[in-house]
């Protein structure tokens, strides 16, 4: 196409005839608006990044964080066929007792599911009970496959065996009327950059249906995001995107909340906020998911917990039980020689391990063992001439614990 | 810090299960809410939507902008603004880059889910993703159609008011004929100005008027074609026909974000979609269309693009339609087509272009449904 001819009012031009033309000025208008474009988005990401320095909003604080309460076991293995599946986890005081109204106590429950990425088993088997109200943590080193079992549940990608059911629900058979009372973090929240806080909760608001979009501002309300709704999500920073994505569950109303990492990327006031945020809706009787391998935050905030490793759990229960029951207690000894009474101590062959530290002499208990025990310690000790100022029992923290189960050690549980 | 905390649950405490209703977001069709949304998205990409309205309208405003300024300016060395050419180029301009812009908003709305990582989001709503596919076809087609019906309206607006009045005659090959004769009526009238006719008309080595007359009966389909055309490219369209050839660019404006939207969600590569889309649109097709290639001119029939010159209506390409032109556009929309390969039949032109729209989204929507989020 001519434009002189367009002008002057020249013949009419065939459709084809002058493609290259208008292929050449198509091209030109493309590149010069990207160039435009470009320059345009390059200054509002500039003068976004200006506004990412003003203040974020305090969140609300709903509740400080709670101390972790012993919840028992849901036990490692699944109800056999026919049989009421065992009670689940009593609530924590604070707590309203949900699980105790539904006759399927599972929150999430899986038998036997597996996902594999080519020879790659990202999910192996996987046995899994998470019961009603309790505040959860999934466990596992990095690549242990602790996403891909959350994309799994959630329907983000197709299992390979196995079942699973979120609130009773069996899924992916009735994944929509599961997943209508499903709140979940995947990843780090991503949400359309050019829209602001708010209309991203209104496209998720109305994917969700019903009375999501009423649920809009109590979400941001609940999140301290009111102020900063009518920004674009550009101009936020990660801990309030991570706040944006947990307002997006909230839509839902969630009985169920499953967040994978939600700590990622926070500062430490972001994860004080986001621990306080955790434990508010899980005293409210929502079960939550809590996927992570920040051991510390697992523990400071979930009743029970699963490891995960190679793509298997391999371990499920009450934290506590769990600790007290891989026997990871140690006994730190003050004595005057601790080198002596370490290699009595070996060569007894009445504990699991001995370590020289700056503090002294430490001793691994084995697994189920007493309290007579360290009074056997101490005997001996003494019989042989050691003096002994004092003996005191260590509780070994998750994260020992973990360690001692997870290949992490180069030493598979 | 204590604030009120609004109540997420009706009783302000646990949700309990099964005292709300589960809405039906399991099923296909989209509902008001998720179209207007996703609307909303995607007009919110202020940059590409500029764009898009660029190409669509800016052509047409350009140029008629500078003809009527021209024209106030100097009107003895400018004519009118409008006129039955400038009508057919601009609509098919407007065809070409609607095409193209169409493709680009296509492909955005088809992978921006995907690369802004809310598809997962979405789908962790249990909301059918064939429903949140099909929310996007009305939710772009909103921002399409009301563009190019704006700049296909100020072409027919300054065609019709600001264009020089219709000849009283049609020019064939030299000759002043009247207007709107029928094959017939062209036949008698050249028969009865033989004389005209043997010095106008391309009737060989005629040495009486016997032979005149005999050229002019073998011939009168090849000159009445051209005399249509003549009649058409120097009077504007009527009504009716303006009509359908705006329903002609907004079809291929929407086959164009069908196919952008369809092919975006296969690849999720919004730049490559678009790549291949302008390929297809300004150096394939005009090659399939001009060229015939041996032992496959039914392949080159299976390109949109040639289907849809085939549908092209005639106002639109009367200059060019050579012998092999004059499709079943004909039967349609009374078009011609540009076309350098014998043209296909009508079902197997409708054929191809339904194809495309359903082949195209169809696959859009399967891999939709299938990709991991």
């Amino acid at each position: 196409m001519n434009t002189n001819e367009l002008l002057a009012a020249g013949p009419v031009a065939g459709a084809h005839g002058q493609h290259i033309g208008i292929g050449l000025i198509v091209l030109a208008i493309l590149v010069l608006g990207s160039l435009g474009y470009g320059a345009v988005r390059l200054n509002n990401r500039r003068r976004l990044n200006r506004q990412v320095t003003r203040p974020e909003p305090p969140m609300p604080m709903q509740e400080p964080p709670r101390p972790r309460q012993e919840a028992p076991s849901p036990g490692p293995q699944p109800p056999s066929a026919g049989q009421e599946p065992p009670s689940p986890a009593p609530a924590p005081a604070r707590r309203a007792p949900v699980s105790s109204q539904h006759p399927n106590g599972w929150a999430v429950e899986t038998h036997g599911l597996n996902k594999r990425f080519g020879a790659t088993v990202a999910v192996d088997g996987v046995e899994l009970l998470v019961p009603r109200g309790s505040a959860f943590g999934y466990l596992g080193p990095n690549g242990a496959g602790k996403t891909t079992l959350i994309r799994t549940l959630l329907g983000l990608t197709r299992a390979d065996g196995g079942t699973m059911s979120l609130l009773g629900t069996p899924v992916p058979a009735e994944r929509s009327r599961a997943l209508a009372r499903v709140g979940a973090i995947v990843d780090e929240p991503r949400f359309h950059p050019h829209l602001t806080g708010r209309d991203n909760l209104r496209l998720l608001a109305a994917a969700r249906g019903g009375d999501a979009d009423q649920r809009i501002a109590p979400s941001l309300a609940r999140v301290g995001l009111t102020e900063r709704a009518g920004d674009k999500v550009a101009a936020y920073s990660m801990g309030m995107r991570q706040r944006l994505g947990v307002a997006a569950c909230l839509l839902a109303d969630p009985e169920l909340l499953i967040l994978d990492e939600p700590m990622n990327g926070l500062d430490p006031a972001g994860m004080h906020e986001m621990r306080a945020m955790i434990a508010s809706l899980a005293a409210e009787g929502r079960t939550v998911v809590l996927s992570s391998h920040l051991l510390d935050e697992v523990q400071r905030t979930c009743d029970a917990v699963a490891i995960v490793d190679h793509g298997r759990v391999i371990r499920q229960g009450s934290i506590d039980e769990l600790i007290r029951g891989a026997g990871a207690a140690v006994v730190q000894i003050d004595c005057d020689e601790p080198a002596r009474a370490a290699q009595l101590i070996d060569e007894a062959g009445i504990a699991a391990g001995t370590a020289l530290t700056g503090a002294g002499l430490t001793v691994t208990l084995p697994a189920g063992a007493s309290r007579e025990l360290v009074a056997d310690i101490n005997r001996r000790l003494v019989v042989a001439g050691i003096d002994v100022y004092g003996l005191r029992e260590v509780q070994a923290s998750l994260e020992d614990w973990f360690l001692s189960v997870t290949s992490r050690l180069g030493e598979p549980s | 810090m204590t604030t009120t905390e609004p109540s997420l649950s009706e009783a302000g405490s646990a949700p309990r299960p099964g005292r709300r209703s589960t809405p039906a977001i399991g099923a296909w069709l989209p509902t008001w809410d998720l179209i207007t949304t996703k609307n909303l998205e995607i007009r919110k990409r202020r940059g590409l939507v500029i764009t898009v309205a660029v190409l669509i309208v800016a052509p047409t405003v350009l140029i008629y902008g500078l003809r009527l300024l021209f024209h106030a300016v100097d009107p003895h060395g400018y004519g009118l603004a409008g006129s039955p050419a400038i009508f057919s180029q601009l609509s098919n301009l407007m065809a070409e880059f609607g095409f193209i812009a169409a493709a680009a908003l296509g492909a955005a709305a088809g992978t921006t889910d995907l690369t802004d990582g809310v598809f997962r989001h979405l789908v962790i709503t249990g909301r059918s993703r064939l429903a949140l596919y099909l929310a996007r076809i009305p939710a772009g087609l909103a921002i399409l159609v009301p563009l190019v019906a704006l700049a296909f309206a100020m072409n027919c607006l300054v065609t019709s008011y600001e264009s020089p009045p219709p000849p009283t005659s049609v020019a064939l090959y030299g000759l002043n004929v009247p207007e709107h004769l029928d094959q017939a009526g062209l036949q008698t009238w050249l028969l009865q100005h033989p004389q005209q006719a043997e010095n106008g008309l391309p009737v060989g080595p005629a040495t009486n008027l016997a032979q005149v007359r005999s050229a002019i009966d073998q011939n009168i389909a090849s000159f009445y074609s051209n005399y249509i055309a003549d009649e058409i490219s120097g009077s504007n369209p009527a009504d009716n026909e303006m009509a359908k050839i705006g329903l002609w660019v907004e079809l291929e404006v929407g086959i164009g974000f069908l196919v952008g939207l369809g092919l975006g969600s296969l690849t999720g590569q919004r730049t490559t979609t678009t790549i291949v889309l302008i390929a297809l649109e300004i150096i394939v097709t005009p090659i399939l269309a001009r060229v015939q290639i041996p032992y496959f001119i039914d392949g080159q029939r299976l390109v949109v693009g040639i289907a849809m010159d085939q549908l092209r209506p005639a106002a639109l390409a009367p200059a060019t339609s050579g012998p092999g032109g004059g499709g079943p556009g004909h039967v349609l929309f009374g078009g011609r087509g540009a076309l350098g390969i014998p043209p296909m039949p009508t079902w197997a032109m409708i054929s191809v272009i339904v194809g495309w729209i359903v082949g195209w989204s169809g696959i859009g929507a399967w891999r939709m449904m299938t990709r991991d989020a």
